[in-house]
């Protein structure tokens, strides 16, 4: 798909969602998985400054995550 | 209708259910471990449709399959099935996230009953959410209730005593119910919310989300972070220390003085006195003074966790953090440790991996705890005078980076595994509630008073018969306290010779016993100086009090006069206060700026003894001694500690991994400033090398075991000693 970015990349004030895992098998994909971070959830950034660790809104909640572990999620703009 | 016995309370972390729990038991509440982990477990009783029953306080968790000790025990209590019902804590601020929880506690039982929490907090973030229909989507009942409230807690228990008869038959296998993958979970979750829950404001601009774009903002973030740990550290140890002579001047009194009088006025002999009085009852003493430092501590990370804050700071912490391996999250014990090391290793169980928790606990205590200070304190008031803060905050500072080298040398060697991740939940801010910050850090106080009180009296016990056992003339006698011919004594003057290359010269044999003394509380070496020094001027025929008596403002030689030292214990209190009001005194640095008498009043020496540590020691040498009693063998409380979290055989390496490290740093740091003999530099670099290359070589054995992320549930863990069921390592006088 031409627009799908990891999450990442992901700008602030503008709402994505996600579509997939890269790297499916690794503890915190498996985490994030759990976490919420199912396909289809609309995921938004943050409107703070800190970018690593970056923090999203996923389902009323505030996770922070690495941006490696980020990269992991696709996501694609809504 | 059910005859409910056991019932755990489970839910997501920072969902209120302690507080919960809190309002549901009321005080009668009791604190102990899960069997084989030091994660704690809380039980408090409650009556039931007219019968009492038993609460358990599970840890929080987000899952059935967890990936953190403490979350573990929650599955695994569950798994097991040995509660008749769960009370499973929902909080309405979040309630797709909570609802996992609920879906993989129905997989397991039918008896839950979910109590929506927090449902002010939820309107107030425009959420209604409508209990009846969520009930009736769950199939479970749903009781709303505001747990910081107790006129909503008791009105709950009611429906819950109603829910109750209600509850289907039991069943404990989930043969007949539907197993659903992540995906379908949430999907289910989605449909709910989609139906129950109202969102009538946008909750991106809530409190919480404005309060972060300042908190976590690129400016503002680091003022913000250092404020709150200068604010953290000035309540737990300005204020604790406020409290510290009081403890221990009551502590004394109530140990040692009047168990002493008594005994002596019955006749009881002078050994069973020394053992009673001097051994177990200043065991006691000196655990009773660091209650104040350590439930302080405790207090203010209950704060910071209530408030929301402690999530934040794992955030900032990560970018400086990962560069050693470790998460954001590590950063947390190591703050704990400024305070004391022994909480510090507790609290690293929060954490994902084996490997990032054994990484923490072999880095924390080279934060230097709040034992370690009136050392420092004392030293550098006799040898560096006006510039003796300097000094001491250079060895706070040679600390921190000692522990930074630790981190990279565990990384290469014993510790290696995968570079952890970090992923972390930021929760709501909201005002911390006094009640239940006060009790947490009272049940968590309780609860290491009795784990390391155990060991703390136990070596003060066995320190203090050496120290009073003796030998003169071939003959063995009691008595021989702090003079030249007890048993330590001759212990510290036969192993100088070791402490030579780091500046120690023979004669200054009281400074290496009291690097044993040191072993079981650092503080300890002030009282073992300062009584052997003075010992020494006066000769083998000495009548000081045992070393552990010293610290303590000693009126009592005339007899026991309890109201004035009671009065005395008060005064302190508030001579105390007044200091911390007219100076903002962190990390007690205080002590250092004042003058040589009012020091030695403070912290329980006699100001002959600056002279007789200029006379001992020059400037480098006692920054060397200094180095090496910060950075040797972490006291035996921490061992113990160490020892019920990685096991024996981590808690060893750790005791021969810092002794050496702490030679070898000394060693180094005296022969080149003043020693300046290349054989002892070349001796130290080379200690150095064996450390190293032995802790390579034990990380080959044990790396494999690291490996796996997620720790093996049924993994074993050493036992607690069964003679005094705490960490004692095997040093307490039952287990030999």
């Amino acid at each position: 798909m031409p627009d799908e970015l990891s999450l990442s990349d992901i700008r602030k004030g503008e709402m994505y969602q996600v579509t997939g895992f890269d790297d499916a098998f690794s503890p915190y994909a498996e985490k994030l998985h759990k976490m919420g971070f199912v396909v289809g959830t609309p995921v938004e950034r943050a409107p703070v400054a800190t970018t690593d660790p970056m923090i999203v809104h996923i389902r009323g909640s505030r996770i922070a995550l690495r941006r490696k572990e980020a990269r992991a999620i696709r996501v694609k703009p809504l | 209708m059910h005859k409910l016995k056991k019932i755990a309370i489970a839910g997501v972390p920072n969902c209120g259910k302690t507080t919960l729990f809190n309002g549901i038991t009321g005080a009668r509440q009791k604190v102990g471990n899960w069997p084989g982990v030091t994660v704690e477990k809380i039980e408090g009783q409650f009556t039931i449709n007219g019968h009492q029953a038993t609460l358990v306080d599970l840890p929080g968790t987000y899952n059935l399959s967890p990936d953190t000790e403490d979350q573990r025990i929650a599955e695994k209590v569950i798994r097991a099935g040995e509660y008749d019902l769960i009370l499973n804590v929902v909080d309405a601020t979040n309630l797709s996230r909570n609802l996992y929880l609920t879906m993989d506690l129905k997989e397991r039982t039918n008896q839950i009953i979910v109590l929506l929490n927090m449902v002010d907090a939820a309107e107030r973030e425009g959420v209604e959410i409508n209990a009846e229909r969520l009930s009736k989507d769950l199939g479970l009942p749903v009781i709303p209730v505001i747990g910081v409230d107790k006129q909503s807690v008791k009105a709950a228990m009611l429906k819950i005593e109603e829910a109750v008869d209600q509850l289907p038959a039991h069943e404990t296998h989930a043969s007949e119910i539907e197993v659903m993958d992540t995906v379908k979970k949430y999907s289910h979750i989605d449909l709910i919310c989609a139906q129950v829950m109202e969102e009538k404001k946008d909750r991106r601009v809530s409190f919480t989300n404005k309060l972060d774009t300042v908190v976590l903002n690129k400016f503002a973030s680091v003022p913000i972070f250092f404020i709150s740990m200068f604010i953290t550290f000035w309540f737990a140890i300005g204020l604790g220390s406020v409290f510290i002579d009081f403890f221990d001047i009551l502590g004394g009194l109530v140990f040692v003085d009047i168990p002493a009088a008594g005994m002596t006025a019955i006749g009881a002999p002078e050994w069973l006195i020394v053992v009673v009085a001097g051994g177990v009852g200043a065991g006691c003493q000196t655990v009773a003074t660091f209650v104040p430092v350590v439930f302080f501590m405790f207090m203010a990370l209950a704060i910071l966790e209530d408030l929301g804050y402690m999530a934040r700071v794992g955030v900032m912490a990560d970018r400086f953090m990962r560069k050693i391996g470790l998460p954001g999250s590590a950063f947390i014990p190591m703050i704990v440790g400024f305070g004391c090391t022994v909480p510090a290793v507790l609290s690293a169980r929060t954490l994902t991996t084996k490997r990032d928790r054994y990484m923490t606990i072999f880095m924390a205590p080279f934060m230097s705890c709040g034992a370690r200070l009136p050392v420092y304190a004392l030293f550098c008031a006799a040898l560096f005078k006006r510039y003796s803060g300097l000094a001491v905050f250079m060895i706070y500072l040679s600390g921190l980076l000692l522990a930074i080298f630790t981190g990279f040398m565990l990384k290469s060697t014993l510790f290696k595994g995968t570079p952890s991740y970090f992923v972390m939940d930021l929760p709501l801010y909201h005002p911390p509630r006094f009640c239940a910050v006060v009790k947490n850090a009272w049940i968590r106080l309780k609860h290491f008073i009795r784990k390391a009180g155990a060991i703390v009296v136990a070596a003060v016990f066995v320190l203090s018969v050496l120290n009073s056992l003796g030998m003169k003339d071939g003959r063995v006698s009691f008595g021989n306290e702090n003079s030249q011919d007890s048993v330590l004594a001759y212990a510290g003057k036969a192993i100088a010779p070791v402490f030579k290359p780091m500046g120690i010269a023979k004669d200054n044999w009281p400074a290496s016993v009291a690097l044993f003394t040191g072993m079981f509380a650092k503080e300890a070496i002030v009282g073992t100086v300062n009584s052997l020094y003075a010992s020494m001027d006066m000769g083998s025929e000495s009548e000081a009090p045992t070393a552990m008596d010293q610290p303590r403002s000693g009126d009592d030689e005339e007899g026991l006069d309890i109201a004035g030292t009671v009065g005395e214990a008060f005064g302190t209190v508030k001579d105390g206060f007044i200091d911390i009001v007219t100076s903002v005194d962190i990390l007690g640095f205080g002590l250092i700026g004042e003058d040589e008498e009012a020091l030695a009043g403070e912290i329980g020496a006699e100001t002959a003894i600056y002279s007789h540590i200029s006379k001992n020691f020059t400037a480098m040498s006692a920054f060397a001694y200094l180095l090496f009693v910060l950075v040797y063998f972490p006291c035996l409380a921490v061992i113990g500690a160490v020892r019920q979290e990685m096991g024996g055989f981590f808690a060893a390496v750790m005791a021969v991994y810092s002794t050496l490290l702490a030679w070898s740093i000394a060693t180094l740091f005296y022969q080149i400033t003043e020693g300046r003999n290349g054989i002892y530099m070349v001796l130290a670099l080379l200690v150095l090398g064996v450390n190293y290359g032995g802790l390579y070589l034990i990380g080959k054995k044990t790396n494999s075991h690291l490996d796996d992320t997620p720790e093996d549930d049924d993994e074993e863990r050493p036992s607690p000693c069964l003679a005094c069921s705490s960490a004692c390592a095997g040093k307490c006088p039952s287990a030999s």
